[in-house]
């Protein structure tokens, strides 16, 4: 990649849409589960969608576009995962009160101000993602802020609405959908636009408003749990927007690759979808103005100040705040804090490290080095082990009764074995920590020997006590020895 | 309306919907279009547009002041183009527009959805239509379907007559989905020897989203209407949840089965008349005994007598509610089961037979209809003690696998004409549009 371009000479600019997931038991609209289990379909459904006529007297350009490509829809219905509301054959239901309220923390851990009362709008959609040609969607906060490097990043508005189908396949005008996926709730995050920053720190900033909406805990992980779209513009040229970033590493190589792109070719305002590799395809011509209207099917929610004032109460840690922390207090590095902060052992290891004394930083790489290590290169099922048994672990560890060396030895017991604990594990595997008199007393035989050197000494020495003393210890004794 | 606080502001400050304005409160400040307040929620907050489309709502309180910013343009929809001349080679259509929103257009400012009724209207929402046929449009009423009364069915009745002898090749009747059934089956009555197809058609989903099933329904009902040779009342609705085909019910065997669902309506005791395949518009014909296409003069025959009720039986059901109704001039009874109501014939202490009371009305010469609550199957009273109860003592019904809602069509038509109970009785047992089916094929 060329790093020489200078980004605030192009007066390279961005804004940012970020779509996180929302882990609520029921889905927006309807008590369907947004669990996503259901592998399946029961029944395929299909649907043609054509233009409506407005008051303009002609269908704006993107819906008339996808009305040209004469596509077929057909949605896969997932058992427990679809109903009537999203198959289009029943109105929605009252907006889910556990989205809103998470919806709702997310705004205010941004800043922002909550309106009075909220209405759900119809954003027009043709391209068969949404069963009713629409999604829904409702503003719940507006001018909120982060700060970056001393600088506010505006949040221009926060919105909470209907995920759309997932795309299957797409062939011969045949398109399928999966109807798992819609309606679970979605909060969008919008930036302002971002100027004088490069790809690098907008990567960064993305990442700090992503942690922002997952200190609610109600936030879903995995693959495209979170997506983000990028409008990017440069000397004020036309505005591209890039749908459907997945990955958030993946964001500055987008945004490298559409500035060269855009510096390279004639660009003309369009969506474009990311690919995997960063590269970006032609999706649309960028949709028009004026498709956006109520949704009368949904009366408009008042929003009481005690409501607010109850949630203000009631606000979780900004993980903004919590990375500082582990960063400050905990001494855990850059990686390693953005690590646990993205594990599903976030709220296991602040319990260990806050009622033991054991290294932070050992806890934090245990749950996601060590841990990802094995189950990916073991195939070790981790998700075995009780939450009881990890805290006994580090219980042993910090009464030195076992040194880290031996933890992942432990984890693969325990894995093994869930019904049995770390002592029975220590019994089993040999697994007791040395003295430094020990080690010398092994390793005694072993440096005497003609001619050997100090590393092949120190290797025998540590296939004879690997896991049960610190390899840093064995290393000075053997030195000590052979001096 | 807003609060009288607000509309005595916006008055002073010559502020009208649709303006431009500045909200401003405290350090806080919202640019928008004022929109107008809908019936829902509190009164006393403001609701504006944003620029990019989204509504919210501001509560006026003693800190918040308002700008007008720019005056609103008014909305003006743009006519539609002209339409195509008409073609000698294909069939011609009238299409008549009752109400329901099945043909529109969308403000998006405000989201109302204007009733469409225009031939170019319509063809510029569905231009598929031309390729089917000829258009000719009006517009009748708009009325919710549930507003709908028997005047106007005899309004229908008589415009669809009036269009037919204009020599039309088909009529099709854009009408709200609740009561549909109500008109589709008065009509059957009303219009005799029609010579062509008159088929009713409504939308499950609203007309402005782009997966309404206004489109198939419509484009379907049309081709019906130019194409196809059931010279009947009939109604053309989704055949399934996707936008596959539709069916042609007979108009007197079809019910709304369904509050929300494209295939809502149902043939109920007889399959449907025929399919009509979408996109690709083919008939294809499930039954062969409708009436053809022929050259005849069609019969206006809507006389009516609106004085009916129609009433479900309950466990419970008290001989005061029945006895009530005697100011009615028919009543028709969704029975239970086979055709029963509460007869007590073991002289249970809880239960109140409902017989005297009947027994009272009919002698005063009001007819009792029955009809199955069940909604499928054929009524039959000979089987248990209150069904011959029933029959003996003149309540009419048996044998027939009419619907409630059709049943109480009839006799308002029936009472129309006579009011001789034994002629009454005689009619009502008289097939007449194919209310009363011969046999229940299974299917």
């Amino acid at each position: 990649m060329d790093k020489k371009i200078n980004y605030s000479a192009l007066r390279l600019k961005v804004g940012l849409e970020l779509h996180q997931q929302l882990d609520t038991k029921y889905k927006l609209f309807c008590n369907c589960s947004t669990q996503m289990k259901e592998k399946i379909p029961i029944m395929i459904i299909t649907r043609k969608l054509h233009p409506v006529a407005s008051e303009l007297g002609t269908v704006d350009i993107a819906a008339q576009f996808e009305y040209l490509r004469n596509r077929t829809f057909h949605y896969q219905v997932f058992n427990n995962e679809s109903c009537q509301v999203e198959l289009d054959e029943e109105p929605p239901h009252e907006l889910n009160k556990e989205a809103l309220d998470t919806a709702l923390q997310i705004a205010l851990l941004l800043n922002c101000d909550i309106p009075n009362e909220i209405h759900v709008m119809r954003k027009t959609v043709i391209d068969g993602s949404n069963t009713s040609g629409f999604q829904r969607t409702v503003i719940i906060g507006m001018n909120g802020h982060i700060n970056y490097k001393g600088k506010r990043i505006l949040i221009t508005q926060v919105t909470l609405e209907e995920d759309a189908a997932a795309i299957v396949s797409e062939e011969n005008g045949k398109v399928i959908y999966r109807l798992n996926r819609l309606g679970i709730p979605l909060v969008e995050i919008d930036t302002g636009i971002l100027e004088g920053y490069t790809p690098e720190e907008i990567q960064e900033i993305a990442y700090l408003i992503g942690i922002m909406a997952r200190s609610t805990s109600k936030t879903k992980h995995g693959i495209g749990s979170i997506r983000q779209d990028v409008n990017i513009s440069i000397r004020n040229g036309p505005r591209v927007e890039i749908k459907g970033v997945q990955e958030l590493g993946l964001l500055s190589k987008v945004i490298e690759l559409e500035v060269q792109r855009q510096l390279n070719e004639k660009v003309k305002e369009e969506t474009r979808a990311a690919n995997l590799d960063g590269t970006t395809r032609f999706l649309r011509p960028l949709p028009g103005a004026s498709r956006m209207y109520p949704e009368t099917d949904i009366p408009p929610i008042v929003i009481t100040k005690d409501y607010i004032e109850n949630l203000k109460k009631n606000l979780p840690e900004p993980w903004t705040k919590k990375l500082e922390r582990f960063k400050t207090k905990l001494k855990l590095s850059d990686d390693l804090a953005k690590e646990i902060l993205g594990s599903e052992y976030l709220n296991l290891f602040e319990r260990i490290v806050s009622t033991k004394k054991v290294e932070p930083s050992i806890v934090a790489s245990t749950f996601v080095s060590i841990i990802k290590d094995l189950e990916r290169r073991e195939k070790v099922e981790v998700n075995r082990i009780s939450e009881n048994r990890f805290i006994e672990l580090f219980d042993y560890l910090q009464d030195k009764k076992i040194v880290k060396e031996a933890i992942p030895e432990i984890i693969k017991y325990l894995a093994a074995y869930p019904q049995n604990g770390v002592g029975d594990a220590l019994k089993e595997l040999d697994l007791k920590p040395l003295t430094p008199a020990e080690v010398r007393e092994i390793a005694k035989e072993i440096v005497e020997q003609p001619n050997i050197t100090f590393e092949k000494a120190y290797g025998i020495v540590m296939s004879k006590v690997r896991g049960k003393i610190d390899a840093q210890e064995v290393m000075k004794i053997v030195k000590q020895m052979m001096k | 309306m807003y609060s009288q606080e607000i509309e005595s502001l916006l008055k002073s400050k010559k502020i009208k919907i649709g303006d431009k304005i500045l909200i401003t409160k405290g350090k806080l400040q919202y640019a928008g279009i004022l929109m107008p307040r809908i019936k829902l929620g509190d009164t006393s907050t403001l609701v504006i547009k944003l620029p990019n489309g989204y509504n919210i709502g501001i509560k006026y309180e003693k800190d918040t002041k308002i700008k007008k910013l720019e005056p609103g343009k008014p909305i003006r929809f743009k006519p539609a183009e002209a339409v195509p001349r008409k073609d000698p080679e294909k069939s011609t259509v009238s299409i008549l527009g009752c109400g329901g929103t099945i043909a529109s257009r969308v403000e998006y400012t405000t989201g109302a959805v204007f009733p469409a009724f225009s031939p170019a209207d319509l063809l510029l929402s569905f231009p598929e239509l031309g390729d089917v046929a000829n258009i000719k449009s009006r517009k009748l009423f708009d009325l919710l379907s549930e507003d709908m009364t028997p005047q106007h069915w005899q309004v229908i009745a008589s415009e669809v007559a009036k269009e037919i002898q204009s020599g039309v090749d088909g009529v099709v009747l854009m009408h709200g989905t609740d009561t549909l059934h109500y008109t589709s089956a008065a009509l059957s009555f009303m219009l005799r020897d029609l010579p062509v197809p008159v088929v009713l058609v409504g939308a499950q989903r609203s007309s402005d989203r782009g997966s309404s099933d206004n489109l198939v329904n419509l484009v379907s009902a049309t081709v019906a209407a130019a194409h196809s040779n059931i010279a009947e009342v009939t109604v053309c609705m989704h055949g399934s949840m996707s936008d596959d085909f539709c069916y042609i019910h007979q108009g007197t065997k079809v019910r709304k089965l369904h509050t929300s669902r494209r295939d809502a309506f149902q043939s109920v005791n007889v399959r449907p008349y025929a399919k009509i395949f979408y996109p690709d518009k083919k008939i294809e014909y499930l039954r062969n005994d409708y009436k053809i296409r022929e050259k005849r003069k069609v019969v206006l025959d809507d006389k009516l007598n609106t004085n009916v009720a129609l009433i479900y039986t309950y466990p419970g059901i008290k001989p005061e509610f029945i006895q009530s109704l005697r100011n009615f001039d028919g009543i028709v009874i969704a029975g239970t089961g086979l055709g029963h109501v509460p007869t007590n014939p073991t002289g249970d202490k809880f239960t109140q037979s409902l017989l005297p009371t009947l027994r009272n009305l009919i002698h005063s010469n009001i007819p009792v209809v029955i009809a199955p609550q069940t909604i499928f199957g054929r009524l039959n009273m000979n089987v248990y003690e209150a069904g011959r109860m029933l029959n003996e003592i003149g309540v009419i019904g048996n044998g027939c696998d009419w619907l409630p809602e059709v049943a109480l069509v009839k006799l308002m038509w029936v009472l129309g004409h006579t009011k001789d109970m034994n002629k009454i009785k005689e009619m009502m047992l008289t097939n007449y549009a194919g209310e009363i089916s011969d046999r229940n094929v299974v299917s």
